[in-house]
């Protein structure tokens, strides 16, 4: 048996979650600024370019750069995993998912056929290193926890995922837009939101949110089950969507029962914490729990009214996923600083309540919160739109600028060496 | 009696509640904390001893390997002995927020320490130690923190 994630010398560098997470809030601000140059009522239909365009700015640009990030950081920690060659997999993926992205959306909104066919390579080799790479990590883990294989279960849906999402790229660049094209594009979202991401954020809250905030435990039923129900739910889903599409109404109430089970979990477990703080994270987990509530109730009530709110479901459900994402960035990125330069020998450095300042934190929130509430707003007020989208590029670029901050913080250290320097020893 | 592994996860939910408690007085008066920081601390140094002076030992000499991961989880034990008398420190000189950063950096240095010994060490100690586990448990309960 190994002890991988126990050693030092193999748990990631700090570079490899990093370049992740101060690149994703960029793309968040792209995210704003094309729906600044978008039209509310291209947006309402979300089959349009546009809407494409602003969608995966978010879920490829901001979400599954937050997500690739922290697994990357919590594998060693959670699973005491290897990944192989972290650092060689995360800067190459990370360079060719960065490429890949950029070069999708504006390939997209140009109609470059020469932009989109290289973003189709360069997502797909992108996704590949790192999912191939997590999925060797995985292999090796002795034990199993409910946290593990939320995040396996999360790894599974990406590979279908990244897969569909190649053939729509595909099919959109050589014009070969089928029946089947709907179908995938709308089994590729659903799966995307409750398998790659939900389930990931449901495992990974099984021990974060316990540990971090001393609040009860889930229950072991929880634990045990509820990732293995959701898959059920979502492969249910795909077979009644291609097959009995007027039944698949059960699969979706089967699969947002879990996921409303969670939210209000999350709610509670919060009231129950035994730790007085209330930072910037706390809120966060806060309207996270509520965006999923009203997220999920939408997503069965828009049934009954032709998809009519699709568009307003995506915007509540990003809320609950951008919301634990930054939640999780904001207790992440200090303690990582901290860690690392504390691991080499430094002592006197900042706490990590010194790292980020907690008053732009808060400001953070609030122009966050007040663009998700503009976006829900304009579908019925299409002048609020712009404001919104100016709110949440303000909240992207300070959220750039409070991940900045730590990193400035480590670089300064480093270079500085206000004390002793162990790491110098072991070279 | 318990194994290793229940013995120690209990352990660290022990100090957990006193962690908890010393940041719920604090938040009131940092005054009305230092009774129960100190408790929280002799626990958890309680806690370290009974890993370092007990079970690392065992498990060591079972193994062979004193440069794995117990060495990682006795240099994360110094790194929390440091924080935690800052703390100290901080509720001396009565400054809330020297006081708060310090527990919040404390926190997450525990909270993921505990993941890697409740998930990987400790069951990993259980199957080496499986045949000594009830012996180590006992000495560890007994044992007089230094």
């Amino acid at each position: 048996m190994e002890f991988t994630g126990l050693s030092t010398d193999q748990a990631p560098p700090i570079s490899a979650p990093f370049r992740f997470f101060l690149t994703a809030p960029l793309f968040g601000v792209l995210a704003g600024v094309f729906v600044l140059l978008s039209d509310s009522t291209i947006l309402m239909s979300r089959y349009s370019i546009d809407s494409i365009v602003v969608t995966h700015a978010m879920t490829i640009g901001f979400l599954a750069f937050m997500m690739l990030g922290s697994i990357t950081q919590m594998l060693p920690v959670l699973a005491g995993a290897k990944i192989p060659k972290v650092h060689f997999v995360a800067t190459t993926s990370h360079a060719l998912l960065t490429v890949g992205t950029l070069f999708m959306l504006i390939g997209l909104v140009r109609g470059n056929y020469f932009l989109e066919y290289v973003a189709f390579f360069c997502l797909g080799i992108g996704f590949m290193i790192i999912l191939t790479a997590l999925v060797i990590a995985l292999k090796g883990v002795v034990n199993y926890t409910p946290t593990v294989r939320g995040i396996a279960t999360s790894v599974f849906f990406a590979f279908f995922i990244v897969f569909m999402g190649l053939y729509l790229l595909l099919s959109h660049m050589i014009k070969d837009i089928s029946i089947a094209h709907t179908i995938v594009a709308n089994v590729h979202s659903v799966w995307a939101i409750f398998g790659f991401v939900g389930t990931l954020i449901i495992g990974v809250s099984f021990q974060v949110l316990p540990m971090f905030y001393v609040a009860p435990k889930f229950k072991s039923f929880c634990k045990q089950k509820v990732i293995w129900l959701i898959s059920a739910g979502l492969l249910l889903w795909l077979f009644l969507s291609f097959f009995y599409e007027e039944y698949s109404i059960v699969a979706k109430i089967w699969i947002a029962i879990f996921f409303l089970a969670f939210a209000t979990a999350v709610w509670l477990k919060l009231n129950r914490r035994r730790r007085p703080v209330s930072d910037v994270t706390v809120w966060y987990w806060r309207s996270a729990s509520l965006f999923l509530i009203l997220g999920t109730f939408l997503w069965i009530f828009d049934e009954y009214f032709k998809h009519e709110y699709i568009v307003m479901v995506a915007i509540l459900i990003g809320g609950f996923i951008l919301s634990i994402m930054i939640g999780m960035v904001y207790k992440i990125v200090p303690f990582l600083v901290w860690f690392h330069l504390n691991a080499s020998g430094y002592m006197n450095i900042p706490n990590i309540n010194e790292m980020i300042n907690k008053n732009l934190a808060r400001t953070q929130f609030l122009f966050f919160i007040a663009a998700l509430i503009g976006f829900v707003f304009a579908f019925y007020m299409p002048a609020v739109l712009n404001y919104s989208a100016v709110s949440f590029i303000i909240s992207m670029a300070l959220l750039e600028y409070n991940i900045v901050s730590p990193v400035l913080i480590y670089r300064r250290v480093k270079k500085t060496k206000p004390d002793f320097d162990m790491s110098s020893l072991k070279q | 009696m318990n194994s290793i592994q229940e013995y120690l996860t209990q352990s660290h939910d022990k100090c957990d509640e006193l962690f908890a408690m010393t940041e719920e007085r604090a938040s009131t008066s940092l005054q009305s904390a230092k009774e129960v920081c100190a408790e929280f601390i002799a626990e958890t140094e309680r806690h370290f001893q009974m890993e370092e002076r007990v079970m690392f030992v065992a498990f060591e000499n079972k193994t062979g390997m004193t440069q794995g991961p117990t060495a990682m989880m006795r240099h994360e034990h110094t790194q929390m002995r440091t924080l935690m008398q800052q703390m100290q420190e901080a509720l001396a000189a009565e400054n809330k927020d020297k006081f708060f950063g310090f527990s919040e950096t404390l926190m997450m240095l525990i909270q993921q320490h505990n993941m890697k010994e409740e998930q990987m060490l400790y069951p990993m100690a259980q199957q080496h130690l499986s045949e000594d586990s009830q012996k180590i448990v006992e000495m560890m309960h007994s044992m007089i923190s230094q």
